[in-house]
């Protein structure tokens, strides 16, 4: 068997694909994954990791709704060691109208989501950051999910059983015979290197970049792109997510996730050319705070860590080229009945949420193309670290009295926290204070998780995404990659990329304590390091 | 209590005044809320070159060596910086091509030195390098923790066994003509990284650390030890609230610890740092000093305070409040009469000081001589 032949190539490490790429490998496919940078790099990681109930959708879009919900409960089986189940809130203020929530939870009801009025006072109690003007409050099911670690499960399970992947990796061109794709050319962003590979049918989960792989491919899949901005506060404001009560508007999403909280989002259509940098304005963010402090007044006073935007990919439908009759559902475009171009599907639209799901129908439609009868099961089979549900249950297990930095591992990792090497003391020292991340934790994942650069890092592990956004743990995180990839100059490089990327995040939301930090990085990084 | 000149803030440049000011006779207190930019400072005096005889006596007399030459010094991360005026256990070299082969030193479990960094930088200068750790049992106590292998941690164990950190040096040295290690020496005695040349017979340099800087610490204690041995008052771990101002002069203050006393002064000098210090304050509409309301210049337009490109020099960096020719603060486009700026709170307002620790010093030392010479005057008039 040559080795640079599969059953299937993924083209994306997004959760679309990533998800695709576990599900073909669930069912015996041999898959191949490439992505051109690192995985959850496009929307994937650029959203508020809201675990949907659905009931933002209920009114206006019953069948996301639905399969909001559904989903919803599936991760929590699936997904344990990604989700936080918070529940959360749709208040209404008193500039906003009342009746509206009737039609809410009618709607809610009948997609299947278990939405309850409730006593603003009790609101209150339940949630004491919420703005306490709320004259109405509903309780649903909502969460939050960390799309990196759910991306990285993912991939991970999909090579645990076989997989290869391939990131920093562009696609250059289809090789095709006839009116068949046969496989990809494709180059390493690292070494540059050209490599074609093979297989009987490729996957297109490109998210809005998956409008120019169709083009490459020779066809069109008319995709718009939307950015939504975001920002993410210093602390965990918030224990549930709070929603308004009203037609989805901007900035009315508040989703606690970890050691922080993140509000957004706002929806701008971009051009194509835009897509690669997108950048936060500061109309953005004067509008994020301003909206986002109707939800909990105590954010307009709290230290934001970073502004970010994501570009989502929507998808017009195939009779109106114009793009006005947009739909936020899935969409999965099998070429070979749709343009007559074998050999290539397409999986794009949706969301995070349904991600499951998505990838379910596109390997559906690739066995079906290859003649392999084997029922999906992803929906069933919990992804590796969540086996267990209490992350305090797995750190117990592991460790009789494990520290807050071995529970906070075990919070990330689940019960993969097994594989950090303990005994020695010094794989216990901490790289990253904020987010308690040892040296064995960083190791684990350089062995296993395709890391590349610190970038890629901080997405596996949440090294530099706490309060200090990487001061220290950038450096001494660059040390243990430059060992064990053995190249220093090109570490060298990699830490400049890290500082640039942070303070891109920063100088839209430069004042007050960021400053202090952007002022204090300047200093150690110039002046006292000399990088 | 009343005092002849109240200094807020207790960095380099309020040190530097309250040593000038207490050696010229006067009473003086220093209001500290304790870290300051010497913990990260690098030992050098970046846009100090040749230092007056004025400024090398002040210096030493706190116990504080340095040398002096037209040369590069070595970064932590391998790189090299021009440099002219530094502590005595930073090194100037003539050139970054320092040695032949060269021994770099570090501690197992050890991440805030950059060996392997330093090594790739030696080695593109052409040098041979070759790293090893040191794995000591007095430094296994450090690991209990976690988070302890830290710079002043390591200094505080080295403060005790630094002789044979010598000894072990001696044995793992072979044809090496150069030996590299962190600067985590002589905390508490300054004599001791001088001590450790003597013990090792190769060229030793000591490169610097993620903070806290152990030479900025050591030169922070040194300062301060000096300042409160001419009877300075240095008043750790207070901050300065709000002023009470009367026809353009500074009456007294009020701070954090000491709230129901007013701090009466004859002159007052700032020297609160810039943001980072919380000498600036910023919100996203504005940037202002908080104690005395001083003016600082800066575009109202928030996407003028920064440059995208973290590279690049930042304009929010160079802000400062507003000055008269003698460093009076201005509030309001009027000078106060009693109230000078020092140190990087002047942000790039007066270029001809300097930055950093150099602007921190001359203008320490400007406003020290502005007050001497104004209440020498008034004496003259009674």
């Amino acid at each position: 068997m040559n080795p640079d032949e599969f059953d299937v190539i993924i083209i994306g490490g997004g959760i679309t694909g990533a998800g695709t790429q576990r599900d073909c490998a669930m069912r015996g496919l041999r898959t191949l994954l490439i992505e051109k940078s690192d995985i959850a790099t496009g929307a994937t990681g650029r959203n508020h990791g809201l675990l949907h109930s659905g009931a933002r959708y209920a009114v206006n879009d019953p069948e996301s709704a639905r399969e909001c919900i559904e989903e919803n409960m599936i991760l929590r089986r699936i997904a344990a060691h990604c989700i936080d189940e918070t529940d959360g809130l749709f208040i209404t203020l008193p500039e906003d109208d009342l009746a509206y929530q009737q039609t809410f939870v009618q709607s809610c009801q009948a997609a299947g989501i278990n939405a309850e009025i409730i006593d603003p006072d009790l609101a209150r109690r339940l949630e004491p950051s919420v703005n306490p003007a709320l004259i109405g409050a509903v309780k649903v099911p909502d969460g939050s999910v960390d799309p990196f670690r759910l991306c990285a499960a993912n991939m991970l399970d999909a090579k645990l059983r076989g997989g290869q992947v391939r990131l920093h990796t562009d696609v250059t061109g289809f090789i095709r015979e006839g009116d068949t794709i046969k496989g990809v050319h494709t180059r390493s962003r690292a070494t540059g290197e050209e490599k074609d590979y093979y297989a009987s049918v490729v996957v297109n989960a490109g998210g809005i970049w998956g409008h120019n792989i169709a083009q490459m491919a020779g066809v069109q899949v008319g995709m718009f792109p939307a950015k939504g901005a975001l920002l993410i506060f210093a602390h965990r404001v918030n224990n549930m997510v709070i929603n308004r009560c009203r037609k989805p508007s901007n900035a009315d999403i508040l989703v606690p996730g970890d050691t922080v909280c993140i509000i957004g989002t706002t929806s701008t259509r971009i051009p194509f050319e835009e897509c690669d940098e997108v950048a936060v304005t500061p109309d953005e963010v004067n509008l994020l705070i301003s909206e986002g402090s109707l939800l909990a007044p105590s954010l307009s006073s709290t230290r934001i860590l970073r502004a970010y935007a994501g570009v989502r990919p929507l998808v017009s439908a195939d009779n109106d080229p114009s793009g006005r009759n947009i739909s936020r559902g899935i969409v999965c475009l099998d070429h070979e009945t749709r343009d007559g171009l074998k050999g290539f599907v397409t999986i794009t639209g949706g969301k995070l949420m349904t991600y499951r799901l998505m990838a379910e129908m596109a390997t559906d439609c690739v066995c079906r193309k290859l003649g392999v009868d084997k029922a999906c099961e992803t929906a069933t089979t919990p992804l590796p670290g969540s086996e267990e549900r209490s992350y305090e249950a797995v750190a117990q297990k592991i460790w009789e009295s494990p520290s807050t930095a071995q529970k906070a591992a075990a919070a990330r990792m689940g019960t993969r926290a097994s594989r950090i090497r303990t005994g020695d003391r010094r794989d216990e020292a901490l790289i990253c204070e904020c987010e308690e991340v040892s040296v064995g934790e960083i190791n684990a994942a350089i062995e296993r998780m395709e890391v590349s650069t610190l970038t890629d890092l901080r997405r596996r592990t949440r090294v530099g995404m706490g309060t200090c956004q990487g001061e220290f743990c950038a450096c001494r995180a660059a040390g243990l990659l430059a060992k064990a990839h053995g190249c220093i100059a090109r570490e060298r490089a990699d830490l400049n990329d890290f500082l640039q990327e942070r303070w891109k995040g920063n100088f839209p939301i430069g004042w007050g304590d960021t400053l202090r930090e952007a002022e204090y990085t300047q200093w150690v990084y110039k002046h006292v390091l000399g990088v | 209590m009343k005092f002849d000149t109240i200094i807020i803030g207790g960095g380099l440049a309020g040190m530097v005044a309250g040593i000038a000011l207490q050696k010229a006779g006067q009473k003086t207190a220093i209001i500290s809320t304790g870290q300051n930019a010497l913990h990260f400072f690098s030992g050098t005096f970046e846009s100090l070159q040749e230092p007056t005889p004025r400024i090398k006596e002040l210096i030493e007399e706190a116990g504080i060596r340095l040398h002096y030459g037209q040369g590069v010094r070595l970064m932590p991360m391998g790189t090299f910086q021009p440099s002219a005026l530094c502590l005595e256990d930073v090194d100037i070299f003539p050139d970054a091509h320092f040695g032949r082969r060269v021994l770099i030193v570090n501690f197992m479990g050890y991440h805030d030195f950059f060996s392997s960094f330093l090594s790739e930088g030696l080695e593109k200068q052409g040098m041979e390098c070759r790293i090893r750790f040191l794995n000591l049992p007095e430094m296994e106590q450090l690991l209990q923790s976690p988070s302890e292998m830290r710079s002043v941690q390591i200094a505080r164990t080295m403060d005790r066994i630094w002789e044979k950190v010598v000894q072990e040096i001696r044995v793992l040295l072979k044809d090496d003509d150069t030996v590299v290690l962190p600067q985590v020496f002589g905390l508490k005695d300054p004599s001791v990284p001088g001590r450790i040349r003597q013990g090792i017979p190769a060229k030793v340099v000591f490169a610097g650390t993620l903070p806290p800087s152990v030479p900025g610490v050591r030169t922070q204690m040194q300062l301060r030890k000096r300042y409160e041995v001419l009877g300075g008052t240095y008043l750790m771990g207070d901050e300065a609230l709000e002023a009470h101002v009367h026809n353009g002069m500074v009456h007294s203050i009020v701070t954090r610890n000491l709230d129901s006393h007013y701090l009466e002064a004859d002159n007052f000098v700032l020297s609160t740092g810039s943001f980072f210090s919380k000498g600036l304050r910023s919100n996203p509409e504005r940037i202002w000093e908080p104690v005395f309301g001083l003016d600082v210049e800066y575009p109202e337009d928030r996407n003028g305070w920064y440059s995208p490109s973290f590279a690049d020099d930042q304009p929010y960096m160079g802000y400062g409040v507003k000055t008269d020719a003698r460093l009076h603060g201005v509030a309001d486009g009027e000078p106060l009469k009693n109230l000078y700026a020092a140190g990087s709170i002047l942000g790039v307002t007066h270029p001809e000081l300097g930055s950093a620790a150099g602007l921190a010093i001359r203008s320490a030392l400007a406003v020290a001589d502005a007050i001497l010479c104004h209440s020498e005057r008034s004496e003259e008039s009674n």
